[in-house]
């Protein structure tokens, strides 16, 4: 057998592996194989931590008032602020808008949506799909900030509608800054969110369910109410939960849109931190809107499942 | 498709959708393109004229680079964070699996508002408010669940049986690692670290909460030019954000194909 010769090496490359190799049996032995999800997931949790570590900043706050004669938080703890917020009716407005506007996008949004994804899954040429998942990316990928500032450019006061509208011969109307402007703002801004989220639940029912259902003699209307919706409905509680949360606690649609008139509770609290300078306050309106999304989010899940918002991809 | 009615309920809904979502995108560049001073309907004339402002305004141009930096600190914090939690999600036995999901979903379910507020006292109490990169982490926390997703998702077609097959042959641990899972999950990687990037570029209320007047962000910056007066100006810059987008889109379709997007789960 011939021997290799003396000056012979391996490439670089495999020595190089060894080491990493060698250096990852050390750092981390192989008995401790079992424990290999747990160190893969720790930075992740750790991130994350970083959410509550907020929270509990948030929640502090919120128990101190703030003495008006110094403008400094209070040394000790009581639940003013959240009694006061509680109390207002300012706020109680604002949170009635809120809901209420959260209710109605969704409910617009699904119906948008739902027709979208489907068109997407079912349309049998590629480069009409191309099309549509570029339509409602582009919007999704722009952001809200300039695609808020779009609307302004159409519906503003001398904006491009009712710049049109007076070619006509019709008077000026004011369609920003009212609570038809949000909506609208947000069932745009939600759109892609929906269709994203509906879509893999579509994917799942196959087409030969209607199909079958249509041979039997449905009428479309009634596939869609006794298969199409009945099968998506993981999908449409998904995105219906995204949809009505995301709203609910929206910042800039609200701000620029509904020009200071029309604020969400987000726009309440911002102005709370930065306007009148009253972090107790701010926070207990906070940490209340992030109990109260927990508390939905939580009762979704608990009565319908994750839907598909469940990660890690084993049911 | 079935029959006619429905062909034209289906496709009536989603034309009035392809308008609405396309509608905001085609003003904005055709403002930006107007040669008069101000925004106007119908448009007096084609001019680059405020392209070549923009080009020049020094505030605009940092905003711009800042945001490069925030969206690229919050992708290179997200992919291996991210990477590693979708791969111990799909492919490892965890105990507390409930828990640890509903704790990942944190970002998701605090309102960004809160997440936002909670972060700006807690980097405030560390003394790094002020720098960009708090910035970076922050937008990498709140949208850390889509790369988790996107990387678990394509987790689930790896078959368990490759790795032990490269292990037999004598591959390590980090070999096996590099060579077989990491390759099997790429596109949820470029998928995931795309969508970061691009949502990191684009994020608006936590920037706000967590930049100040030296160190805005461009969306920040619009957001703040706009209160005053609409000039197309604003629009040439709302371009620029319009041509990342597509370059975004161009790529993912490139690298992974938007139709990973139309997969059932």
């Amino acid at each position: 057998m011939p021997n290799p010769s003396p000056d012979f090496r391996y490439p670089l490359r495999w020595r190089l592996m060894d080491g990493v190799e060698r250096l990852a049996d050390t750092l981390w032995p192989r008995s401790m194989s079992r424990h290999t999800g747990w160190l893969f997931i720790t930075p992740a949790i750790l991130l994350v931590g970083l959410l509550v570590l907020g929270l509990i900043q948030i929640g502090d706050a919120s128990l101190r008032v703030l003495d008006t004669a110094t403008f400094l938080p209070s040394e000790d703890w009581s639940l003013t602020n959240y009694r006061k917020a509680l109390a207002s009716s300012t706020y109680l407005t604002v949170a009635w808008r809120s809901l209420s506007g959260a209710v109605l996008v969704t409910v617009l949004t699904l119906i948008l949506a739902f027709p979208y994804a489907y068109a997407l899954v079912r349309v049998r040429k590629a480069w009409i799909r191309k099309a549509l998942l570029i339509t409602l990316f582009l919007p999704f990928f722009i952001g809200q900030v300039v695609r808020a500032y779009g609307w302004l450019i159409i519906l503003g006061n001398s904006g491009m509608v009712n710049e049109a509208l007076s070619l006509v011969g019709v008077a000026p109307m004011r369609l920003l800054f009212n609570y038809g402007a949000v909506v609208f703002g947000l069932v745009q801004y939600m759109l892609p969110f929906a269709v994203l989220l509906l879509v893999p639940a579509l994917t799942a029912i196959p087409e030969e369910t209607e199909t079958a259902a249509g041979s039997l003699g449905a009428s479309w209307p009634r596939i869609l109410w006794h298969v199409l919706l009945p099968m998506a409905k993981p999908g449409l509680i998904g995105a219906g939960l995204v949809v009505f949360t995301l709203t609910l606690t929206d910042f800039a649609v609200p701000a620029m849109l509904g020009g200071g008139s029309q604020d969400y509770i987000a726009n309440a609290i911002y102005d709370q931190f930065f306007r009148t300078a009253d972090q107790g306050l701010g926070s207990a309106l906070a940490l209340m809107l992030v109990a109260a999304g927990s508390v939905l989010v939580g009762l979704v899940f608990m009565v319908f499942g994750a839907g598909t918002l469940a990660m890690g991809g084993r049911k | 498709m079935i029959s006619r009615s429905q062909k034209i309920v289906v496709w009536s809904l989603v034309w009035f959708s392809i308008i609405t979502l396309s509608l905001p995108t085609l003003v904005v560049l055709g403002a930006s393109l107007t040669a008069g001073n101000m925004v106007a309907f119908p448009p007096q004339g084609l001019s680059l004229q405020w392209y070549e402002k923009i080009a020049l305004a020094r505030d605009l141009q940092q905003a711009f680079l800042r945001s490069l930096i925030v969206a690229t600190i919050a992708t290179i914090v997200a992919i291996p964070v991210g990477t590693l939690a979708g791969l111990a999600l799909s492919r490892f036995q965890l105990r507390f699996t409930t828990a640890i999901q509903v704790w990942l979903m944190l970002p998701f379910t605090i309102p960004l508002i809160g997440s936002g507020i909670g972060l700006m006292l807690v980097f405030g109490e560390w003394h790094v408010l002020g720098s960009l990169w708090p910035v970076g982490v922050a937008c990498a926390v709140i949208n850390l669940p889509f790369i988790i997703w996107s990387v678990s998702s394509s987790a689930v077609a790896l078959d368990p049986d490759l790795e032990l097959a490269a292990q037999n042959c004598g591959a390590g641990r980090v070999q096996t690692f590099l060579h077989v899972t990491l390759p099997a999950v790429m596109p949820g990687v470029i998928t995931g670290s795309l969508l970061m990037f691009i949502l990191a570029m684009n994020e608006f209320l936590v920037s706000l909460l967590l930049t100040d007047a030296r160190i805005v962000t461009l969306p920040v910056l619009i957001y703040n030019s706009i209160r005053s007066i609409i000039t197309p100006d604003l629009a040439a810059v709302s371009v620029v954000f319009i041509v990342i987008a597509l370059a975004a889109i161009w790529l993912l379709d490139k690298l992974v194909g938007l139709e990973i997007f139309l997969k059932s789960k």
